[in-house]
């Protein structure tokens, strides 16, 4: 009560000397005003000046809308505009805007929903010798749904010998010049760079365990040269990917983006012909760490490297590859210890803050994965490698994950086994349809002797009924009398043809 | 009279009002329209995509030329002026010294073959060094001569360890590996965001360093070394006042067995650093190294563990992978740590005990 006394107390006096009560007359009082005092002026003159401020009025605003539709028409206006809007710096600072630039790593942090929040993904591909799977790597990159202009290619071609680089470049071109306004990347960059690797690239060799560790280190700095030179401060995901993958699903990195982790892989398998088995897991260097594995490691000297899938090195380890089942839940994760090159989807802060791929045993084992023309294996000894980075990784505490049901598909290349068991099995095929040729034409001569006999019995038939029936016409001619003995003798004659027809028949 | 004609020019409508109303429709006409079209293709292609254009949804559906690199081309030679080889400056900075910048602008390497490339913390020490640093890249870029060819600005995206507060000696040390793994982490992202296709040198140069020979890029080139270091010193004005000079940078020594010892009885996740009294490493500290020629500043020593303080390294060694551990790497970390790396790759680091570049002294 005594709350609301004061405020009346106080409202009502300030009302009074105020002259609230009297605001609306003040109003239009003040309004009227003018008015009032026009009263005084000659009536005539009232409306001639009220019209021409009308008329002032009218052309100004038919001025400023005919500007603003002209500056924003005209495109040599924009900088006339920017006078207006942001000022004199921008003239100013062409020197700077040139050579400058201002970046702030928080903002390339890598999201859930990259595609949405317009985040760049920077594109890697090692390329050696890989001519004959451009066009397929290509085709992929078309159906893409990720928007292209957010991705950036980078390409390494090493020591190749064939025409790579120019169907690459090619290839590049017609992609930047589709007719779809989707189709074009952003930057796009070739490196060129031979490290005079001496590794033959042949199966035997590449697979040859011994060739392992020198191999996987010289991938590994291909790798590496191939990311320093591209990486930059606005690219928020790395995606390396071989260029003989040859079906992924086209959202596969929107797919793999959505778990949000600093590292990710899915499994990836090989189609294989029906005598092999119609499927088998192709990248065995996506496993969890063992206890065996660890203890082999400590035996073995500082320059070693484990390589998995060898019979010299039994680690045991659980690999991602054979934990696939078609029918699970492809988003199913899986903490992994070490990953295969052949698609990896990974932040760039992982790589900017100095994980990379080892061209060094770190920790016993040497990154490198298939690059360039990659993968021919006898079905039962597999391909591997050990991709370091991860273990780098795992140190920095980054999450390294792996999806044991999302399945894209490696080419598959037939090995010098495959190819020499599937020359036995053509020979044997050659060999089969030899033999059933021979069957075909014995069955052929077969049917045409007989043919032959028939048609000779069909001849004989219709002529001796021929002859049957000319003696017979005679006869009823001659006389009614002989004429049953006489077809008797026909019937007769005709039933002696057809046993000797059986005869040439058996 | 007055009164049956007021409401009729209350309702009258202001031109004033007209105006805003139309300018307003004008411009949410104009925006409306716009966001949808792509604008102005044409001025963005033009660009050089060295220039790294920042993405911005504008610039979606420009078709960029197809940019082709041989770095079988680069060349790594002792003398990279006459073979027009690009330099790469890279400098941690958490503080903006002037005579860092004044002694930078000495340098008489081309200045257009020079990137320079800085990573500054994201707090408020940062803001400050950030905004001086770019009033002073302002006024050098303006001008015509001198212009460097491209200064790239970043900004830490983790937050820089907390001050180390002394308690114990273990606890010091224990900070020490947070500091100087996140000082690693810094410069990896500085390094590996603005290597380009084209460097030939990288020069890691740090904010503290304010004097420095004006040809140091060349002199360091010009002993064709994978990754060699000065000597980094302090001047400073002893009891008398008198202007004297100190060893600064402790991190460049040649290993001892001592060291080799303690390391192998350590954890896979201790580090063996140097300066500290409850380690003594006995490691000959390039700092304190007698040579028999205290004038020959082209003496060589080779070096298993390097200070960053000012150091030259070749573009290739870092494309190999050899980077700043910020995990304990052979109980090494950053700098020293990137030597045993670089090591493992097959670079050996070289120290130059007398040619000295100086540390600026609070």
């Amino acid at each position: 009560m005594g709350i609301l006394d004061r405020t009346r107390s106080k409202s009502l006096p300030t009302g009074l000397s105020n002259g609230n009560r009297f605001a609306p007359e003040d109003d239009s009082q003040w309004l009227t005003r003018p008015f009032a005092l026009s009263r005084f002026q000659p009536r005539a003159s009232t409306p001639a000046t009220r019209r021409r401020r009308k008329l002032v009025v009218r052309v100004a605003i038919a001025i400023a809308v005919a500007g603003l539709f002209a500056c924003f028409v005209w495109p040599g206006t924009a900088s006339f505009i920017s006078i207006f809007s942001l000022g004199l710096l921008s003239s100013d600072n062409d020197g700077l805007l040139d050579t400058v630039r201002y970046y702030d790593l928080s903002n390339v942090q890598g999201t859930a929903r990259g595609w949405e929040r317009e985040e760049r993904i920077l594109l890697c591909v090692p390329l050696r010798d890989a001519e004959p799977h451009l066009q397929m790597m290509f085709s992929h990159l078309r159906n893409l749904t990720y928007p292209h202009h957010l991705i950036d290619l980078a390409f390494l071609v090493s020591d190749s010998k064939d025409r790579t680089l120019d169907v690459l470049i090619e290839r590049l071109e017609d992609q930047q010049a589709d007719d779809d306004p989707k189709q074009p990347y952003g930057e796009i960059s070739i490196i060129e760079k031979d490290f005079g690797q001496k590794v033959n690239q042949d199966v035997e060799s590449r697979h040859g365990f011994a060739a392992q560790a020198s191999r996987r280190k010289l991938m590994a700095q291909a790798r590496n040269w191939l990311l320093s030179a591209t990486l930059r401060p606005y690219h928020s995901w790395v995606y390396w990917r071989d260029v003989d993958v040859e079906t992924a699903p086209f959202t596969i990195l929107e797919d793999l983006m959505r778990h949000n982790k600093d590292i990710i892989v899915p499994n990836v398998w090989r189609p294989l012909p029906d005598w092999l088995g119609g499927e088998q897991p192709y990248d065995l260097n996506s496993w969890q760490e063992s206890e065996t594995a660890l203890t082999l490691a400590d035996t073995l000297d500082e320059d070693a490297v484990i390589v998995e899938g060898y019979a010299e090195y039994a680690t045991w380890r659980p690999h991602l590859a054979y934990l696939r089942d078609p029918y699970g839940d492809p988003d199913m994760e899986m903490e992994i210890d070490g990953v295969g090159g052949v698609s990896i989807l990974a932040k760039a802060k992982v790589f900017r803050s100095g994980c990379h791929f080892p061209a060094f045993s770190f920790e016993k084992h040497a990154e490198t994965e298939g690059f360039g023309k990659v993968g021919t294996i006898n079905p039962r000894a597999t391909r591997n490698g050990l991709t370091n980075e991860i273990q780098m990784a795992k140190r920095m505490g980054y999450s390294v994950v792996g999806l044991p049901h999302y399945t894209i598909w490696h080419l598959y290349e037939p090995s010098v086994d495959d190819i020499k068991h599937m020359e036995e099995m053509e020979k044997e095929r050659v060999a089969k349809e030899a033999e059933e040729k021979e069957k075909a034409e014995k069955e052929k001569k077969i049917k045409e002797q007989f043919g032959d006999a028939n048609n000779q019995w069909e001849k004989d038939k219709s002529e001796i009924q021929n002859l049957a029936k000319e003696e017979s016409k005679k006869e009823t001619k001659a006389g009614g009398d002989t004429e049953k003995s006489d077809s008797q003798g026909a019937k007769k004659e005709i039933s002696q043809a057809k046993d000797e027809a059986q005869k040439v028949e058996s | 009279m007055a009164r049956p004609m007021g409401p009729v020019r209350l309702r009258r409508t202001n031109p004033v009002t007209v105006i805003i109303g139309i300018v307003l429709c004008t411009f949410i006409i104009y925006f409306l329209s716009n966001t949808g079209s792509s604008s102005r293709p044409t001025a963005s292609k033009s660009r050089n995509v060295n220039s790294k254009p920042v993405p911005k949804s504008n610039l979606a559906h420009i078709r960029r030329d197809v940019q082709r690199f041989n770095l079988n081309h680069v060349t790594i030679t002792k003398d990279p002026i006459a073979n027009r080889e690009a330099v790469l400056i890279l400098t941690p900075m958490a503080r903006f010294y002037q005579d860092y910048w004044d002694n930078l602008m000495k340098l008489s390497y081309p200045h257009d073959l020079i990137t320079l490339g800085f990573i500054i913390p994201k707090n408020k020490e940062g803001n400050a060094a950030t905004m001086a640093l770019q009033a002073q890249i302002a006024k050098t870029q303006k001008s015509a001569t001198n212009k460097f060819r491209r200064v790239i600005i970043e900004r830490q995206d983790f937050d820089p360890p907390l001050a180390s507060q002394d308690e114990s000696e273990r606890h010091k040390m224990e900070n020490q590996k947070v500091r100087r793994a996140a000082m690693s982490k810094a410069r990896n992202s500085l390094l590996f965001t603005t290597l380009g296709p084209d460097t030939s040198w990288v020069l890691w140069l740090d904010g503290d360093i304010v004097e420095t020979p004006p040809t140091l890029i060349q002199d360091l080139a010009s002993h064709d070394k994978p990754i060699i270091v000065p000597n980094c010193y302090q001047r400073y004005k002893d009891d008398n006042n008198k202007a004297a000079e100190r060893a600064y940078d402790f991190n460049s020594w040649q290993d001892s067995e001592t060291a080799q010892e303690l390391a192998a009885k350590m954890g896979p996740e201790d580090l063996l650093l140097e300066g500290y009294e409850a380690l003594p490493t006995y490691r000959t500290l390039m700092a304190y190294m007698e040579l028999d020629d205290k004038d020959d500043v082209r003496a060589e020593v080779p070096l298993d563990g390097v200070g960053g303080t000012a150091l030259l390294v070749r573009a290739d060694v870092h494309r190999d992978g050899a980077m700043f551990p910020p995990f304990p790497f052979y109980h090494l970390i950053e700098t020293e740590g990137f030597a045993k790396m670089a090591k493992r790759l097959g670079w050996q680091a070289t120290g130059l005990p007398n040619y000295k570049v100086y540390h600026y002294n609070e």
